[in-house]
């Protein structure tokens, strides 16, 4: 596993029929009125998104990641595991990444019996990512924000302690009491589902990730901060004696083929651009709740989101973010010339943005399978470059 | 210049700052829960009394811990401080959360407290007068709701919040959301209420935005002999907005 280059499409199935007034609301999260959700039109895009995913599989991508969000019509998957559950016995070959739930909004045992169901439903073929959650969906459950992380850690050891200790066991903690810590079935991987933390490299995840030898799937991070999260990770990972292997540390990247570079161009970027002006607008205070940050990071953030100013800018957006678009071949060296940057062979793909129709994604998909999977997996076979990504 | 000085103690080892001013009986002052209004509205105290204003750990200049979790931890503090300083018995005064603060020490610990003055205190489960959830307002429309004139509240905030306001209150909020994020009121609070039996006197600014002067009439429900003033044309914090408001518990502590 480590050594192939591997390609994973990724899914965040937003809810695209917005109501022409939406600029009125301040944030397409956490308050934005539910009376907006057609579920005539939700049912509709729930088919066309699954179909996307099975397709993905088909066409040869390796893996298939779907994550939760909540009260957002960025995502229409709350709750993520019935979407992988849905996706089982269409998904012949993909592994399929719940990347993931944020264990503080479950029952920790519950939790880790979902994923082993989606791993013994699909004869070990789960990964899982275990985020923290972002702001705003502290905002949307009932977790105090200020306890989030001793919370989180805490969910994670009995998660583990459920898969790799015979039970029944018990925990005595802060947040849970188990007297009989024994859930059915256990995973079909031993000793458990491939599994990432994910988020946006806050140094307390990234603690996190170290100590437990995890992958870590960083989100929404720009090239400069996906470089000193890896390295920081690396290093801190081997003080807890773990090597973390290429594919653990896999690269979000956007992206976009098609057959001339203008043309991508122009299919591509008014979906990017609703992404970050519509989809993912939300406000300081949702993004953090009281305590989910230590203030340092709150005034880290506070001073970038001051710098950041004007209206959107592909090419700027281009260079700070992974953001592939063109030919086949412009697409390719990209990826290529990232994973050498970033050591690893893990692409995570997002195919689909935004209100992108199904046309573009479809194309996306298949052009990215025929022609793009060949040009990368001839390259990785070559021993040099491997070298390079290990 | 201010009056105050500063003292510094190690509570089961959290620092605590204490500033006080003034000779005479003892004034206790617990702010609210925030710190940008200041305390000096108290040195109209400091000819008769010796006011003690200390920071609650995660507030001002106190220091933070993060294992105080409960509003029980901050009486297990105060018991702990009072002890500390060695103030055995003394009046007692606490605005909005501060009251709520001053309230519970005092159901527990009343024969520590001579008087007690509540101004605007939080802590009321009144369905039909609810408090404003303010863990939930966004952080730059909460000064505005505080005050019903804004400009006695401006000079005291930057003209544009930099950063260190920024990270100040939001520390502050973090300390709340510890205690307060899953349950913003405690059900038993008002169970013990029965229990103040010192003079007690509550102030209110009719126009609060944050608690509803309607509250009142619960307090007089729980506490028939307390001393109920209301003043016109203020907002929450009525001691910075009257001082008619202050001199009212100035006197009656006297």
């Amino acid at each position: 596993m480590s050594g192939a280059v591997r390609f994973n499409a990724m899914h965040f199935m937003p809810y695209v029929h917005l109501p022409e007034n939406h600029k009125d609301y301040k944030s397409l999260w956490v308050s934005f009125p539910n009376k907006y959700f057609d579920p005539e039109k939700g049912h509709a895009l729930y088919e066309r998104y699954l179909s996307e995913l099975v397709l993905a599989d088909r066409l040869g991508f390796d893996a298939i990641v779907v994550n939760e969000h909540h009260n957002t019509v960025y995502s229409m998957m709350a709750t993520p595991n019935l979407i992988a559950a849905a996706l089982v016995p269409q998904v012949k070959n993909a592994r399929i990444c719940v990347w993931g739930t944020p264990p503080n909004f479950m029952l920790p045992n519950r939790l880790a019996e979902e994923y082993a169901i989606l791993d013994v439903m699909s004869k070990g073929r789960l990964e899982i990512a275990l985020p923290l959650g972002t702001g705003m969906e502290y905002w949307s459950n009932p977790v105090n924000p200020a306890t989030a992380r001793e919370k989180f850690k805490e969910s994670l050891k009995i998660m583990l302690q459920a898969w790799t200790e015979d039970g029944p066991t018990t925990h005595y903690g802060t947040h849970y009491t188990y007297r009989f810590l024994n859930p059915w079935p256990r995973p079909f991987q031993r000793p458990h589902p491939p599994c990432y933390i994910v988020g946006t490299g806050s140094p307390e995840t990234i603690e996190i990730a170290a100590e437990l030898g995890f992958g870590y799937a960083s989100v929404f991070v720009t090239q400069q901060r996906a470089r000193e999260l890896n390295e920081t990770l690396r290093q801190r990972a081997s003080q807890y004696g773990h090597t973390l292997r290429p594919d653990q540390l896999p690269l979000q990247s956007w992206v976009y083929v098609a057959e001339t570079q203008e043309r991508a161009e122009k299919e591509y970027i008014e979906h990017l651009q609703r992404f970050f002006e519509i989809y993912a607008r939300t406000t300081p205070q949702f993004l953090a709740p009281p305590g989910y940050l230590s203030v340092d990071q709150l005034k880290q953030r506070a001073a970038m989101a001051d710098k950041m100013h004007g209206g959107f800018d592909f090419d700027a957006v281009s260079k700070s973010f992974f953001i592939a678009v063109g030919t086949p071949e412009k697409v390719a060296n990209q990826l290529g010339e990232w994973g050498q940057l970033m050591k690893t062979n893990h692409f995570n793909c997002v195919m689909h943005i935004a209100d992108m129709p199904h046309w573009k994604t479809v194309k996306n998909l298949t052009l990215m399978a025929e022609e793009v999977f060949p040009r990368l997996r001839a390259r990785s076979a070559q021993p040099a470059l491997r070298a390079a990504a290990e | 210049m201010s009056k105050f000085t500063r003292e510094t103690h190690t509570i089961n080892g959290v620092k605590t700052v204490v500033h006080t001013a003034g000779s005479g009986e003892p004034v206790v002052f617990f702010h609210g829960g925030g710190t940008i209004d200041g305390f000096d509205f108290a040195e109209a105290w400091t000819d008769r009394f010796r006011v003690i204003v200390p920071y609650h750990p995660g507030f001002g200049e106190s220091d933070d811990d993060p294992t105080y979790t409960e509003m029980h931890d901050y009486v297990m503090h105060y018991l702990e401080l009072f002890d500390a300083m060695r103030l055995d018995r003394f009046n007692l005064v606490g605005l909005s959360f501060g009251g709520y603060l001053a309230a519970k020490f005092a159901c527990e610990h009343g024969h520590r407290v001579k008087k007690l003055g509540l101004i605007a205190p939080a802590g009321m489960i009144d369905p039909l007068n609810p408090m404003l959830d303010i863990l939930a307002i966004p952080g730059e429309e909460v000064p505005g709701l505080l005050v019903s004139d804004f400009e006695v509240l401006k000079r005291r905030l930057p003209e544009k919040p930099d950063l260190d306001f920024i990270g100040d209150r939001y520390r502050e909020a973090t300390t709340l959301a510890r205690l307060l994020w899953e349950r913003p009121g405690d059900p038993k609070f008002m169970r013990y209420l029965h229990r103040l039996k010192m003079p007690t006197m509550i102030v209110w600014g009719d126009e609060d935005k944050v608690i509803p002067v309607q509250q009142t009439e619960t307090w007089r429900k729980f506490i028939p002999n307390a001393d109920i003033r209301v003043f016109k044309g203020a907002g929450h914090l009525v001691h910075l907005e009257r001082r008619e408001a202050v001199e009212a518990v100035g006197r009656f502590l006297s």
